[in-house]
C-alpha cells in the first residue's frame, strides 16, 4: 500500500501535527522514522494515506506547521521523497 | 493530621493524581525512545500534559512548554538563558533564594524593588525607577512565598514591555490559584512548580516559554532527537529537556491540572482567601500574636505569617507539629521578604492553604496556638 510519511523535526512537533490532522478530520499516525531517510539521527514522522497528502498539507500549512519533508512509501517497501 | 505548609508542597491531592501515577509506572516507558506502546504511551500523556497547560497558562504551542523537576529548575534555565555574568537584573524585594542564588552565582549587578508589605503601589513605582537602560531582566514574584503578598505583576510586565526588557515571572505560589496569562503578560519565560497549586507530585515543574525567546540547557544529553548531531536541538521543548523525563509525574500532574482546570474561575483562590481571613479573625484575638495580613483581600493569597510573643518561631512550628498541624517556621528560604516585612531576625510561622482545606483546620490552629500563647 502506498502512503506518505511527513517527517517531523521532534517527537512533540509530530503530536501537534498529528493533533492538527485530526482537527480536520483526517487520519494520522505518529510512528519512527525509518534510519534509511533520516539522515540527522532518531526524529518521528507522520503517516498520512495517500489521498489525505494534499489536504494534510493545506491543513499544516493553515496550522503553521510545516513539514521537515515528506517521503512517499511504495508498495515494495522503498521511500522517495517528495518536493514540495 | 492537618496540613497547612501548601506553599511548600500540596499533600493532599485529588485521588486521580496517585492513580495516574501508579498507572504510569506500570504501562509507561519514555516518550521518543521507541515507536513500541508503552512509548507511544507516555509520548501522548506528556503531549496532553503540555496542550493542557498549553490552555490552561494561554500559550499557543504547546512545544513552549518544558518540563522541570521543580520551580528552581525552571527559573534557573529562565535566568540563565537571559542573563549574562555581571549583567545589571532587577528583581522585587520579595524574592526567593531559587531567584537570588543564581543571579549571585552569575555576579550580577542585582537593584532591588523594595517596599513595604501588601502596598503595590509602592513596589510599582520602584519598579518604575529601577528598570533603566542597563537592565537586561527583570525577575518578579507572583506572590510572595512568605506573606501571600500578590505583587502587582501584570502592571510590572507592562513596564517590561514599555521599555523593551525581558520579564521572568516566578509563578511558584500562584499558579493554579491566581489567573496566569502568558499572552497577556507577555512573559519572556514564566516558571512553576507542579507540586503546589497544580496538585502535581513533587519532582514536576513547568517553563513555559516565549515563542522567540532563545534558551540555554543547563544540561546536554539524548533527546530522543537529531541523535546524529552532538549539539543540543535547536528547537523546543527538546533543547531543555535532556535525558529521560519523570513520566508518572507528568502523568500525575496532568491530573492536577485537570482539577484546577475544572474548578470554576477564582474559586481555589476565594476558598483559601476565606480560609485566611478566618485565621485573621482567631489569631487577631489572641493576646502575643503579631499578624502580618492585609485588610485588602485582593493583595494577599492563601499564605499567612505570624509571630508568637515570647516563643521562638521554630518553637511555635515544633510544637504544633506536635500536635499534629504542619506549618513551616523559620525564614522560608526567603530571606529578602523577612528583610522588607521587618521580620529577618525573628523569621515566622507560616500557615498556607490549599483547596483542600477547611474552617474546621483553620480553627484547630487557632485553638492550639490560643493554648500555646495562653
Amino acid at each position: 500500500m502506498v502512503y506518505y510519511l511527513i517527517i517531523c523535526r521532534s517527537l512533540t512537533y509530530a503530536q501537534r501535527t498529528e493533533a492538527a490532522l485530526a482537527r480536520a478530520g483526517i487520519t494520522a499516525h505518529i510512528r519512527r522514522s525509518p534510519k534509511t531517510i533520516d539522515s540527522e539521527g532518531c526524529s518521528h514522522s507522520v503517516k498520512v494515506s495517500e489521498r489525505n497528502l494534499a489536504p494534510a498539507l493545506v491543513v499544516l500549512a493553515r496550522a503553521g506547521l510545516s513539514p521537515k519533508r515528506v517521503f512517499i512509501v511504495a508498495g515494495d517497501g522503498s521511500y522517495k521523497e517528495v518536493l514540495l | 493530621m492537618v496540613y497547612l505548609d501548601s506553599a511548600a508542597t500540596t499533600l493532599q491531592k485529588p485521588p486521580t493524581v496517585a492513580r495516574a501515577v501508579r498507572s504510569a509506572m506500570g504501562r509507561m516507558a519514555s516518550p521518543g525512545r521507541g515507536g513500541h506502546k508503552p512509548a507511544m504511551l507516555a509520548a501522548k500523556t506528556a503531549f496532553d500534559c503540555r496542550e493542557t497547560a498549553a490552555g490552561f497558562f494561554h500559550l499557543d504551542d504547546p512545544e513552549n512548554v518544558v518540563f522541570t523537576l521543580n520551580a528552581t529548575h525552571a527559573l534557573n534555565l529562565a535566568i540563565k538563558s537571559i542573563v549574562k555574568p555581571k549583567d545589571t537584573v532587577v528583581i522585587s524585594g520579595y524574592e526567593h533564594n531559587a531567584v537570588t542564588r543564581p543571579l549571585q552565582a552569575l555576579g550580577c549587578r542585582v537593584k532591588v524593588a523594595k517596599g513595604p508589605l501588601f502596598e503595590p503601589e509602592v513596589i510599582l513605582a520602584r519598579f518604575e525607577q529601577l528598570i533603566t537602560e542597563e537592565v537586561s531582566c527583570v525577575v518578579c514574584t507572583h506572590v510572595s512565598n512568605v506573606f501571600g503578598y500578590v505583587l502587582p505583576v501584570k502592571e510590572i510586565a507592562r513596564l517590561c514591555r514599555l521599555r523593551k526588557v525581558p520579564f521572568i515571572l516566578d509563578a511558584s505560589q500562584s499558579a493554579g490559584v491566581l489567573p496566569v496569562h502568558m499572552d497577556q503578560l507577555d512573559a519572556a519565560f514564566i516558571a512553576m512548580p507542579g507540586h503546589k497549586g497544580l496538585y502535581g507530585p513533587q519532582g514536576t515543574g513547568l517553563l513555559l516559554c516565549a515563542a522567540d525567546r532563545e534558551t540555554r540547557p543547563l544540561l546536554e544529553g539524548g533527546t530522543g532527537s537529531l541523535s546524529a548531531q552532538q549539539d543540543m536541538p535547536d528547537f523546543l521543548p527538546d533543547r531543555l529537556e535532556a535525558g529521560t523525563h519523570n513520566i508518572p509525574g507528568i502523568a500525575g500532574l496532568l491530573e492536577g491540572l485537570r482539577y484546577v482546570a475544572s474548578k470554576p474561575d477564582g474559586a481555589i483562590l476565594r476558598h483559601e482567601q476565606e480560609l485566611t481571613a478566618l485565621a485573621v479573625k482567631g489569631l487577631s484575638a489572641i493576646p502575643g500574636v503579631t499578624l502580618y495580613a492585609s485588610k485588602r483581600p485582593e493583595v494577599q493569597a492563601g499564605v499567612l505569617s505570624f509571630t508568637l510573643a515570647g516563643m521562638d518561631c521554630e518553637s511555635v512550628g515544633e510544637e504544633l507539629g506536635l500536635r499534629d498541624i504542619a506549618v513551616r517556621a523559620g525564614l522560608h528560604c526567603a530571606p529578602r521578604a523577612h528583610e522588607s516585612a521587618g521580620t529577618l531576625g525573628s523569621g515566622t510561622v507560616r500557615a498556607s492553604f490549599s483547596d483542600f482545606n477547611t474552617p474546621a483546620d483553620v480553627r484547630r490552629l487557632v485553638s492550639e496556638i490560643a493554648r500555646l500563647a495562653g
